[in-house]
Parts: structure tokens; C-alpha cells; sequence
């Protein structure tokens, strides 16, 4: 009769030959296994790692609709509007829901960042020695914006093209860089399928590993720091 | 440097996408019909458009317009006009009967010679280049290549 072993035993099993080749179960210690201080015990705190989830929903549903979405403006109704209007919101199997969770998790996201700077700069945690991650903290906040702004325009449907036609015409008003800056974010004369093209790489590739690598240079940070004492 | 600076260069879009060309277009009647005062609107074909050849404001040289105006003022000078407002490119009307150009967003005024009567438009309209077309109701104006636009 064969031994069945206890799962607990299996799951030992797997877990010293893991921390045999590498401390998992220290670091993983490390990582979660941190007091609160009691001045932090408030709702106030929180509003950090709400961004942080937010932005876990956001590269998950993000990732989940680029199955479907095509990043091509080329004629009318161009491929990016039905790929989001038609296949997204109607065929796909609650692909209403997956972008219904990116767009709010998008608009609660901005709402969150400023609640959470709000919340560093009004208990005084940007000073000494934490000015480092203050400031990544603000290129994150710009970071979010821009995000804001080029996933905006993805769908392709009359407000997206005519709200990034407005936003280029600001950047295009910019003394002396004016017309370079208007040139490099429209991909060529006009607002059109370059556009869309660049705005979807920045969206997609550039600014979510950003985000990404900052994110762990921010919590090393605050790791290394501990939470600031109140003021 | 050495490595930022062509990534620099290889983002700004290269121009060889978007080709200058002329773009025969046919007018709704010869110009030669055209009474004094009157005009004629017309579009730009699908995957190009007009290259703005002077003015200010939102209508520098070298923008893009997707439709112009033919237009006579009363003294029988003829005008070829890209149909952006100045001010923020909207697109004007053309109203015969006050013989004047009306921007439907924020009632910028202009005469039928494309100066400013009323703002808030600081500039003139912008001019299309162009020249008669090989038939009596076609010109020939001076477009660009935009490949997958309209």
C-alpha cells in the first residue's frame, strides 16, 4: 500500500528545495512581514497602495485588451475604432467589463495619486531623508498623466482624436520647440494614423515598464527609510 | 550621447511618408462662370491634403488644410483660401449674401480677400497654391500625401 504524503509535506518539500538554491522564504519574510507603526494606522495611508493595486488592474486589463485591439487608424471606420467599439465592447466574452475596469481604474488611478501626494506632502514625509523618493514619486505622477493622456486617444472615436488634437495644439504653442514638439508627438504634419501609432507605443511599451521600474525603486525606498514619523 | 542622439533623430518622423503632390480638383463650375462675390467650396480627395501656404496664427505655412474655397471678391479677384479659421481651424462659412466668411466656433469674421473684420482671429485666412486645371472647371492645388487619413 502505497504512502500518500500529508500535502503539507509535498508543500515543505518544494519549499526547502527552493531555499536550498535560494533564501525565498527570508526574502519573501522580509518583504511581507513588516510592523506598522502605529501612526500609521489610518486611513490616510492607504492611499498608496491603492495606487499600487490600481495600477496591478490597470497592466492586467491592459494586457487583456491588447488581445483585441488593433493600433490602426487607416481609414473610416478605421480598424482601432471597431477593434474597441465592436469586438471589445460587444463580441468579446465580458470584454465590456475588462475595459470597463482599465477606464476606471484609469480615472480613479489620477484620483488616488493626488490623494496619496496630497497625504505625503500634508504629513510632511518628503523632507529629509526622503526628497530621493519624492521625487520619483512626482516623475511616477507625470508618468500616470502622460498614460492618461496617450490611452485616451486609443480609442479612436470622435473625442479621443479631437481632446489629442487639443492637447497637440498645447504642445505645439510652446515657444521656439512649438512646431517640432506638435511634428515629433503627430508622427508627421497632421494629426492621423501616425499618431495613434506612437501614442499607442508610448501607452503600451515606454510607459508602463517605467512605471514598473520606478514602482520598485519607490518601495526600496520607503523599505530602507520605514514610514516617516508624523510631523 | 552617441546612443540618445540618433534615437533623438529616428523619432522625428521622416518626411518621405508624406510626399508633396498637386491634387487636381474639380470645381462645382469653371471659374470663368464664377459672378463676382461668389465662391466655391471644395475637399481634399481621401489620403491627402492641402499645404497651407502662408498666414498665422493657427494657420502657419506648412499646415494642413482637408477643404478650400474658390472664391471672387466684388472686384473679381479670385482667391484660393484653405477653410481654417486662423484662430483655431475651424471651418469657416461662406455667407454670399453679407459677402464674408463666418467661423461657426467663436464668430470670427472675415472678407471674401481673407482679412479680418471681426475676431477673435488675429490673421488673415491662409492662401492654397494653385493654377488652372487642363479643364475649364478643374485647378490644380498644391497638396500633400496622407497616407490612411480620410
Amino acid at each position: 500500500m502505497a504512502i500518500v504524503p500529508h500535502p503539507r509535506q509535498i508543500q515543505m518539500a518544494v519549499v526547502n528545495w527552493l531555499d536550498e538554491r535560494y533564501p525565498f522564504t527570508k526574502s519573501v519574510d522580509e518583504a511581507l512581514y513588516q510592523r506598522v507603526p502605529n501612526y500609521a494606522n489610518a486611513f490616510y495611508y492607504c492611499f498608496g497602495g491603492m495606487v499600487f493595486i490600481l495600477i496591478l488592474f490597470l497592466l492586467l486589463t491592459g494586457i487583456f485588451l491588447a488581445f483585441y485591439y488593433v493600433p490602426d487608424a487607416a481609414g473610416n471606420p478605421a480598424p482601432a475604432y471597431t477593434s474597441v467599439s465592436t469586438v471589445i465592447m460587444t463580441q468579446a466574452f465580458l470584454g465590456w467589463l475588462m475595459r470597463g475596469v482599465h477606464f476606471w481604474s484609469a480615472n480613479l488611478l489620477v484620483v488616488m495619486v493626488i490623494l496619496h501626494m496630497a497625504r505625503v506632502f500634508w504629513t510632511g514625509s518628503y523632507r529629509a531623508p526622503r526628497e530621493l523618493n519624492w521625487m520619483v514619486g512626482v516623475t511616477m505622477l507625470l508618468i500616470v498623466l502622460l498614460l492618461a493622456l496617450t490611452g485616451y486617444l486609443l480609442p479612436w472615436d470622435t473625442k479621443a482624436y479631437w481632446a489629442t488634437s487639443v492637447t497637440i495644439k498645447i504642445g505645439g504653442s510652446a515657444p521656439l520647440l512649438g512646431p517640432f514638439i506638435e511634428t515629433v508627438l503627430q508622427g508627421g504634419p497632421t494629426l492621423g494614423p501616425n499618431t495613434l501609432q506612437r501614442f499607442f507605443t508610448v501607452h503600451v511599451f515606454i510607459l508602463p515598464a517605467l512605471i514598473v521600474l520606478l514602482m520598485y525603486v519607490h518601495f526600496k525606498l520607503i523599505r530602507a527609510q520605514g514610514i516617516s514619523e508624523p510631523l | 550621447m552617441a546612443i540618445v542622439l540618433p534615437i533623438l533623430v529616428y523619432i522625428y518622423p521622416p518626411a518621405g511618408n508624406n510626399k508633396k503632390q498637386d491634387l487636381p480638383i474639380k470645381l462645382d463650375k469653371p471659374l470663368g462662370e464664377l459672378a463676382n462675390g461668389e465662391g466655391l467650396k471644395f475637399q481634399a480627395p481621401a489620403e491627402t491634403g492641402f499645404v497651407m501656404t502662408n498666414g498665422g496664427g493657427d494657420n502657419a505655412a506648412g499646415k494642413i488644410a482637408f477643404a478650400g474655397y474658390a472664391v471672387k471678391d466684388a472686384a473679381g479677384k479670385l482667391n484660393v483660401f484653405a477653410i481654417n479659421c486662423s484662430h483655431l481651424g475651424c471651418s469657416v462659412n461662406l455667407v454670399t449674401d453679407k459677402q464674408r466668411f463666418e467661423c461657426p466656433c467663436h464668430g470670427s469674421i472675415f472678407n471674401l480677400d481673407g482679412q479680418v473684420i471681426h475676431g477673435p482671429a488675429a490673421y488673415p485666412l491662409s492662401n492654397l497654391d494653385w493654377k488652372q486645371g487642363t479643364t475649364r472647371d478643374q485647378i490644380v492645388v498644391g497638396g500633400i500625401q496622407l497616407k490612411g487619413i480620410g
